[in-house]
C-alpha cells in the first residue's frame, strides 16, 4: 500500500500541486465576483506573479517566501494602478477593459529582454512543495469563511446586491471596490508564482486570453455562491483532462460542453446540485 | 456539511479513475518506450505526423523481429503542447509505465518544463522536434536528433550569399514563438557575420493571418531577398501576399526548419518558387533509407511525410539501436550509455551521431523550390 | 507607400467591421456578449471550404451556402444557450460564459471534423488580378472583400433603418418589455438577431479565410478579440460606430506597422482599447446611455 501510494505520488505529484494553485487563482477571480466585479484580468496578473518571483529566484537566489511574497505585491501593485481607473467601469465593460489589460501584458512579457520573450523563462528552481501549497489554501479557506461571517464581508455583498444602495448606505464602494481588486490580483500572482516553481518554465503565452477564460470557468463551473464552488470547479476542470484522457482529439469537446450546460441548466453552479437532487427526490416522493 | 459528503465522494470515485491504470500493469519483458507528443490542439499539426513517424518505425522494428527479440511496445501520450500536461505525460511515463526512454515533446517549450523531470529520474530523452537553444543543457540524460537553426540557416546565407551575390535583405519572423525567435536570432548573427545589409525587421504573431503592412513597407525598401524565420503555414502566406502585392519573383525567400513543409507549397503554390530552405530532410532526397521511408509513409498514411515526420521516425530507430546495442529491457543508464557512443546510425535524414553535448551531428544542406519541389541547391 | 498602407489598411479593416457588426448587434439588442461569434466565423469558412471542394462550386455560391450555415449556427446557438438563460433572466455574466463554452466546443469539434492543420481555398478562386488606381496597387480580392463586406453593413443598415422589421428590432433593443406591449413578437425578433449575427458572423469567415489564406479551428479566438476591440472603439450596441470602429482598427494596426513597430502592434491595438474604456467607456462616437450595461 505504500509502496503503491509512493508511486501515485511520484506520477501525480504535478497534478496535485495544479488542484492548489488552480484552487487560488479559482479563488483569486472569487473574490472580486463576490462583490459583484467580472475582472478576467488575473492570468495576467498571475503572469506577473510568476515573472517577479522566478526573476528573483533565478538572479538573485532570495529565499523562497520573499520570491513569493514579492511576486504576489508586484501583481497587487499592478492591480492597484490600473484598479483606479478601471473600477469606474461595470458589468462587461469591465470584463473588457480587465481583457485588454491583459492581452497588454501579455504583449509586455513578449518584448521584454528580461523575460525571455517568447523564449520565456527555463530553468527555474523546483522550490513549492505540497506543504506549501497547504498551508496556503487553509489560510485562504480561513480568511474567506472569517471573511463571510465579518463586517467587511457583509459590505461586499451590500455592494454586489445594490451598489447604489450601498453607498446610500455611507458605504465606501470605490474603496471596497479597489481592495478586493487587489486582493485578487495578489492571489492570483501568489498562483503564478506556486505554478513557476514546480513547472520550470514559463512563457508568456501561458498568461493569455484562454488561459483567463480558464480561469473564469473554474468560478463559474462551480458556482459563486460559496467560496467552496470555484474550489470545486477549478478541481473538477483540472481533473478532467485527465480523467478524459482517452477520448484524445474530443476532450475538448466534453470540456466545452460540461462548462455550457452548467451554465445554462445550474445557474448556481455545480453547488447547487445536491439541492436540485433533493428537489427532484422530494417531487418524486410526493405523488 | 451533507453536501461536503457528497462532493468527497465524488472526489474518491475520480480519484479511482486516475488510480484503475496504476493496477493493470503487464509483466511482460517487452521493451518500453514512451512517446509524448501534442496530438491534439493547435500543436497537433507536428504531433500527429510525429506519431505516425515512430508508429511506422514501431512496426518496421517489431517486423524484423523486436529489439533482441523482445517485442518494442510504444507507450502514447498527448502533451497538448502544453508545459503541465508535458510534465504529468512524463511523470506517467516514467514512473507508472517505467518506460526505457522517452521520445518526445513536440514543442520545446514542453521540453524545458518536462524534460528536467526525465533528467532528475535517469530517464533519457529524445527530443525530435526542439529546436531551442538549452535544450540539451538541461542535463545529461537530454538528447535530440533535431540538428537546430544554428546549424543550418548559417549555411542557406552563406550559400545564397555566394551564388546569387545577395547584398541587402529584409527580415520577417514570429516573435512570440520559441522557434521562430530563436531562428532568427540565428538569422541575425550569420547575415551580421556574411557582412549582408539587413533593410529593416519586422515580426508577426501566432495566429496572424494578414501581413500585407509589413510586406508593404519590406516592397518599398526593395530588398534582394527576404528572411523569413516562420512556420510553413504563415511562411506560404507571407509568400502569397508578398507576390499579391507585387513584390517581384526575383526577390526570393529564405528559411529555415519551418519551411521544410509540404504545407509550403500545398498553400503557396507558385509563390514559392525560387525559395531558398535549409533543412536536414527533403522528401526529395534519394537515399535508399529515404526512399523507402517515403514510400512507406505514404503507403500507411495515405499522405507524404513531412520533415517532423522524418525526424520522429529516425528518432525511435535511434533508441532502438541504442537499445539493442545496449543489451537491456530495463537499465535506462545503459540506454544512455548506448546513445552517446552510437556510431554508424544511417536514417532517413542520412548519416547520424550525437555530439558530445548530445545535440545532433549531421549537415545542413540547402534547397530551392523548383516546380513546386524542394530540390538540392546546386548551381 | 502609405497610400498603399492606408489601401491595406481599409481591406483589413472591413473585414473586422464585417465582424464586429454581428458582434455589435446581438449585444444592442440582447445586451449579450456572444463570444461564440469567433466560432461560427470559423465554421463559416470551413462551410465554404467544404461547398468549394465537394461540391466543386464557385466561391460566390459557396459564400451563400456557408452564410444560410452560420445562420442556422447562430439560431442553434441562441435556441440552446442564450434563450433558456433569457427565460430564467439570468445575469448578464451567465449568457457570456455559456458561450465560451461553446466556443471550447465548437473549436474543439471543428478540430475532430477537420483536423487542426490550416487549410485554404484552392489558388485562383478569386482571380489573382492587380489593379492600380492612382497611388493605390489594389488587388482584385481586396476588392471583392471591401464590396462584400459594404454590401451587407448597408444591407443590414437599411434592414434596421428602413423597414417595420428593423424597426421592431430597434424597438426591442430599447426595451423588450415596452415591444412586447406595443404587440411585437419578442422572441421572433431574438430569433431574428441570432439569425443575422450568424450569417454576418459566417460571411467575416469566409472573407478571412479567403484574403488570409488560412483557415483553421483556431482561427476564431484572434478574430473574436479584434471583433472586441472593434466593438468597444465604436461603442456597444451601435453598428454604425462597429463599422467606423473596424476600418478606424484596422488602419491603427497597419500604420503601427509601417510607422512605429510591429513589435507593438498588439500592445498598441489594445492598449488604445484599455484607453478608450477608462476614458469613453460608450465608445468613440456613441452618446452615455442613461441605463448600465
Amino acid at each position: 500500500m505504500v509502496e503503491w501510494l509512493a508511486a501515485f505520488w511520484q506520477t501525480y505529484n504535478t497534478l496535485v500541486y495544479l488542484l492548489f494553485t488552480h484552487a487560488i487563482l479559482a479563488l483569486s477571480i472569487y473574490i472580486t465576483l463576490n462583490t459583484g466585479l467580472l475582472s478576467v484580468g488575473n492570468a495576467a496578473f498571475a503572469g506577473i506573479g510568476a515573472y517577479t518571483s522566478a526573476l528573483l529566484t533565478m538572479k538573485l537566489d532570495l529565499p523562497f517566501p520573499v520570491c513569493l511574497a514579492a511576486g504576489s505585491a508586484a501583481a497587487g501593485l499592478v492591480g492597484l494602478a490600473i484598479g483606479l481607473p478601471v473600477l469606474r467601469l461595470s458589468g462587461v465593460y469591465l470584463a473588457l477593459a480587465t481583457l485588454a489589460f491583459g492581452e497588454v501584458i501579455r504583449v509586455v512579457f513578449l518584448n521584454l529582454e528580461v523575460t525571455g520573450g517568447a523564449m520565456g523563462l527555463n530553468g527555474i528552481p523546483p522550490k513549492t512543495e505540497l506543504w506549501h501549497l497547504v498551508l496556503a489554501c487553509a489560510a485562504l479557506i480561513y480568511f474567506f469563511e472569517r471573511l463571510r461571517r465579518s463586517r467587511l464581508g457583509r459590505t461586499l455583498d451590500a455592494i454586489r446586491e445594490d451598489e447604489v444602495a450601498a453607498r446610500v448606505m455611507g458605504i465606501d464602494v470605490v474603496y471596497h471596490k479597489n481592495l478586493v481588486f487587489v486582493l485578487g490580483a495578489m492571489l492570483a500572482g501568489l498562483a503564478g508564482g506556486f505554478n513557476a516553481h514546480f513547472t520550470f518554465f514559463i512563457s508568456p503565452r501561458e498568461y493569455g486570453f484562454g488561459p483567463a477564460v480558464d480561469i473564469l470557468a473554474f468560478a463559474v463551473l462551480g458556482g459563486t455562491g460559496s467560496y467552496w464552488g470555484p474550489i470545486l470547479g477549478s478541481t473538477i476542470l483540472t481533473l478532467l483532462p485527465e480523467l478524459l484522457r482517452f477520448l484524445a482529439d474530443f476532450r475538448g469537446m466534453v470540456t466545452g460542453l460540461v462548462l455550457f450546460l452548467v451554465i445554462v441548466y445550474l445557474p448556481n453552479g455545480l453547488l447547487e446540485v445536491p439541492d436540485v437532487v433533493r428537489r427532484m427526490l422530494r417531487r418524486g416522493a410526493k405523488p | 456539511m451533507t453536501r461536503l459528503v457528497a462532493w468527497f465522494s465524488a472526489a474518491a470515485v475520480a480519484a479511482a479513475a486516475l488510480v484503475g491504470p496504476l493496477a493493470a500493469r503487464p509483466a511482460a519483458a517487452d521493451v518500453k518506450v514512451g512517446i509524448a507528443f501534442a496530438l491534439s490542439g493547435p500543436i497537433a499539426v507536428y504531433g500527429t505526423p510525429q506519431r505516425n513517424g515512430v508508429q511506422l518505425a514501431a512496426r518496421e522494428i517489431n517486423a524484423r523481429g523486436g529489439i533482441n527479440g523482445e517485442k518494442l511496445v510504444l507507450v502514447i501520450e498527448d502533451e497538448q503542447g502544453k508545459k503541465e500536461e508535458g510534465i504529468n505525460v512524463f511523470k506517467k511515463l516514467i514512473f507508472q509505465d517505467k518506460v526505457l526512454a522517452i521520445v518526445g515533446p513536440t514543442l520545446s517549450n514542453s521540453a524545458f518544463a518536462a524534460d528536467p523531470i526525465a533528467n532528475a529520474a535517469k530517464v533519457p530523452v529524445l527530443g525530435v522536434s526542439n529546436t531551442a537553444s538549452g535544450i540539451t543543457d538541461i542535463g545529461p540524460y537530454i538528447f535530440r536528433n533535431s540538428i537546430t537553426e544554428a546549424d543550418i540557416l548559417p549555411v542557406v546565407i552563406r550559400t545564397v550569399k555566394e551564388k546569387r551575390g545577395m547584398k541587402k535583405v529584409a527580415v520577417m519572423y514570429g516573435n512570440d514563438d520559441a522557434f521562430t525567435k530563436s531562428g532568427y536570432e540565428v538569422f541575425r548573427q550569420a547575415l551580421a557575420d556574411n557582412k549582408i545589409e539587413v533593410l529593416t525587421t519586422e515580426t508577426f504573431a501566432k495566429g496572424d493571418v494578414d501581413f500585407s503592412a509589413q510586406l508593404t513597407k519590406i516592397r518599398s525598401l526593395e530588398p534582394d531577398a527576404i528572411v523569413v524565420s516562420a512556420l510553413a503555414e504563415e511562411a506560404a502566406n507571407i509568400m502569397l501576399q508578398a507576390r499579391q502585392l507585387g513584390i517581384p519573383d526575383s526577390v526570393p525567400f529564405i528559411g529555415g526548419n519551418g519551411f521544410n513543409n509540404p504545407k509550403l507549397f500545398e498553400i503557396a503554390g507558385k509563390a514559392a518558387e525560387g525559395t531558398f530552405v535549409g533543412g536536414p530532410w527533403s522528401i526529395e532526397d534519394r537515399s535508399p533509407k529515404n526512399v523507402a521511408f517515403v514510400k512507406a509513409y505514404t503507403e500507411a498514411y495515405g499522405q507524404p511525410p513531412d520533415q517532423f515526420a522524418a525526424q520522429a521516425y529516425d528518432g525511435l530507430h535511434i533508441v532502438a539501436a541504442a537499445i539493442e546495442r545496449a543489451r537491456t529491457t530495463s537499465d535506462r543508464e545503459k540506454v544512455r550509455e548506448a546513445l552517446l557512443n552510437l556510431k554508424g546510425f544511417v536514417g532517413a535524414t542520412g548519416p547520424f551521431e550525437f555530439k558530445p553535448n548530445r545535440d545532433a551531428k549531421q549537415d545542413g544542406k540547402v534547397f530551392i523550390v523548383k516546380g513546386g519541389k524542394f530540390t538540392l541547391f546546386t548551381d | 507607400m502609405l497610400a498603399q498602407q492606408l489601401a491595406n489598411g481599409i481591406a483589413l479593416g472591413s473585414v473586422y467591421a464585417l465582424f464586429a457588426l454581428g458582434f455589435t448587434l446581438v449585444f444592442g439588442v440582447l445586451e449579450v456578449i456572444n463570444l461564440s461569434q469567433g466560432a461560427i466565423a470559423m465554421f463559416g469558412a470551413f462551410f465554404a471550404l467544404a461547398a468549394v471542394t465537394a461540391l466543386g462550386i464557385g466561391i460566390y455560391p459557396a459564400m451563400a451556402l456557408a452564410v444560410a450555415g452560420a445562420a442556422i449556427l447562430g439560431v442553434l446557438i441562441d435556441r440552446l444557450a442564450l434563450a433558456p438563460l433569457r427565460a430564467r433572466k439570468a445575469p448578464h455574466l451567465a449568457p457570456m460564459i455559456a458561450t465560451i463554452g461553446l466556443t471550447i466546443f465548437l473549436t474543439s469539434l471543428a478540430q475532430g471534423l477537420f483536423g487542426a492543420q490550416v487549410s485554404r481555398f484552392p489558388i485562383g478562386l478569386v482571380p489573382i488580378r492587380i489593379f492600380e488606381v492612382g497611388p493605390f496597387q489594389v488587388t482584385q480580392l481586396q476588392l471583392v472583400i471591401v464590396a462584400i463586406a459594404a454590401a451587407l453593413m448597408v444591407a443590414l443598415l437599411l434592414l434596421l433603418g428602413r423597414t417595420r422589421l428593423g424597426t421592431a428590432v430597434r424597438a426591442v433593443a430599447e426595451s423588450p418589455r415596452a415591444a412586447a406591449l406595443l404587440g411585437i413578437d419578442v422572441e421572433r425578433i431574438y430569433l431574428l438577431t441570432a439569425a443575422v449575427t450568424g450569417a454576418l458572423g459566417g460571411a467575416a469567415g469566409v472573407l478571412i479565410g479567403l484574403s488570409f489564406n488560412a483557415i483553421s479551428p483556431f482561427m476564431g479566438e484572434p478574430i473574436l478579440l479584434k471583433g472586441i476591440a472593434v466593438v468597444i472603439l465604436g461603442g456597444m450596441g451601435d453598428p454604425k460606430g462597429a463599422m467606423v470602429g473596424g476600418v478606424l482598427l484596422g488602419l491603427v494596426e497597419v500604420l503601427s506597422v509601417a510607422y512605429l513597430s510591429s513589435d507593438l502592434r498588439d500592445a498598441i491595438a489594445f492598449g488604445l482599447l484599455f484607453l478608450i474604456l477608462v476614458v469613453r467607456p460608450q465608445g468613440l462616437f456613441g452618446r452615455r446611455q442613461a441605463r448600465k450595461a
